[in-house]
């Protein structure tokens, strides 16, 4: 026999299994080779070792943990569920425990106080936010839902809007000056240009002066007098001077 | 060693939601598990916290295991194993295979490791003196590559054949065979030096 194969037959050996010319081999080759015969004690010892060694006792707590760590339920718990016997249940309860089982997840989030918090903001925001827009509880009653009515409603809310923002203070401030930045980027118009196209305009339409604004800032108050030289020299005519307060435009 | 059409009656009962089911299985391999791990991880913290993650792992697989593949007791044992290896792999502990003979650690004055686990205390008496022995095998036996430690635990604390072995170890009978004899003798060999006196 070789080492390898008394590798190979050795736990069986061991454990009692190998019988007859195969036994007897193994056991020559122990006596004579320097490795095997060795071996063979210490793998004897170490197994002798190893079948002395008892099982531990595990933790008493450790079932219950599995079970807690598993199922979540204790095994107490789990003891009683299973043996004792089911109360009679009317379909009320039934029903008011089935609803109560889909509920309880919403109800201890509700009961957070973070989720209280939030609520609060949020009812405090929209609080505010229909004060603002000027809606009453009280009002809510005697609402109407006729379509006119709603149309109604919806166009003074508009409007209402729209007054609210165009009397902002910003906004006039903003648009007014909006509107003087885009007259003075605007290019200066050739005023012969303009009289030329105005003889050749077919278009019968009001010369634009007419639709000029007076404002008090075109004004210019012309002082219409006669020369008061000249007229003393050659007539004696009484000299009366004239103030007119048309508009040259 | 276990009725297959039981156990795989108690499965399907189990995963049909039977908590008794659970319960019983749980009563029934909890302390095979913590025994191997105990052996296997050397603390009964460590034992006690690995069996409960077998046991976790083993709720949420049950619907993979197919009793016509296999024995219950060697799918169990399989996933003791991974989960044994997995938990060596993050604790990169006890790595060191040497012999009791060699140094523990780098220093100069460092013990042999069979002085190490000597007791030169001598016991008052049998009880307390077997309990002693079985320490000291048990710290020899985490002194074995984790290889050789898992191929003697499930031989011979575990009394699984060699076919088995091979299907949980994933390695051919052998290889089992060979690491079998290889961890006998290498634990052989490190507490006949402890005990050469006694012997």
């Amino acid at each position: 026999m070789r080492c390898n194969e008394f590798d190979l037959v050795l736990s069986d050996a061991l454990d009692g299994v190998l019988t007859g010319v195969q036994l007897d081999r193994f056991q020559a080759h122990a006596r004579v080779c320097k490795a095997c015969g060795p071996l063979l004690a210490e793998a004897e010892a170490g197994r002798n070792w190893l079948k002395g060694l008892t099982e531990v006792e595990p933790p008493a707590s450790l079932v219950n943990n599995i079970l807690a760590s598993t199922t979540g339920v204790d095994t107490q718990r789990l003891r009683v569920t299973v043996r004792a016997p089911l109360p009679q249940v009317s379909w009320l309860e039934r029903v008011q425990a089935s609803l109560f089982g889909y509920l309880e997840p919403i109800w201890a989030t509700v009961r957070q106080p973070r989720f209280a918090m939030s609520f609060g903001m949020a009812f405090f925001a929209l609080s505010v936010g229909l004060t603002v827009a000027g809606v009453k509880p009280s009002d809510l009653r005697q609402i109407s839902l006729r379509p006119t009515v709603i149309r109604h409603t919806y166009y003074s809310t508009q409007a209402r809007v729209v007054r609210y923002y165009e009397n902002i203070r910003v906004v006039y401030e903003v648009e007014s000056l909006a509107r003087q930045v885009k007259r003075n980027v605007a290019p200066a118009e050739p005023g012969p240009t303009r009289q030329k196209d105005h003889k050749n305009d077919t278009t019968q339409q009001p010369e634009q002066k007419q639709e000029r604004n007076y404002s008090q800032t075109d004004n210019r108050l012309i002082l219409a007098s006669a020369p008061a030289g000249p007229c003393l020299k050659c007539c004696d005519l009484p000299v009366v001077s004239v103030t007119t307060y048309r508009r040259f435009v | 060693m276990e009725d297959v059409q039981v156990v795989a009656m108690l499965v399907r009962r189990c995963i049909a939601g039977d908590a008794a089911a659970w319960e019983e299985i749980v009563q029934t391999y909890n302390r095979r598990i913590y025994n191997i791990c105990y052996r296997f991880a050397g603390s009964g913290d460590d034992a006690e916290d690995l069996t409960q993650e077998v046991f976790i792992k083993m709720y949420r697989t049950l619907p993979s295991y197919d009793h016509t593949k296999g024995a219950f007791v060697t799918w169990v044992t399989t996933i003791t194993r991974n989960l044994l290896v997995d938990h060596f792999r993050k604790t990169k502990q006890d790595r060191m295979t040497d012999s009791m003979d060699s140094a523990a650690s780098e220093h100069e004055d460092a013990q042999p490791l069979s002085e190490q686990i000597q007791d030169q205390s001598a016991p008052p008496d049998a009880h307390v003196r077997n309990r002693e022995v079985s320490e000291t095998v048990h710290a020899a036996l985490a002194k074995l590559s984790p290889e050789l430690r898992e191929a003697v635990i499930l031989r011979d604390l575990q009394d699984m054949d060699y076919r088995e072995i091979a299907t949980v170890l994933r390695v051919p009978e052998g290889t089992v065979k060979s690491r079998i004899n290889r961890g006998r003798a290498e634990l052989g060999r490190l507490l006949q030096r402890t005990y050469r006196q006694v012997m």
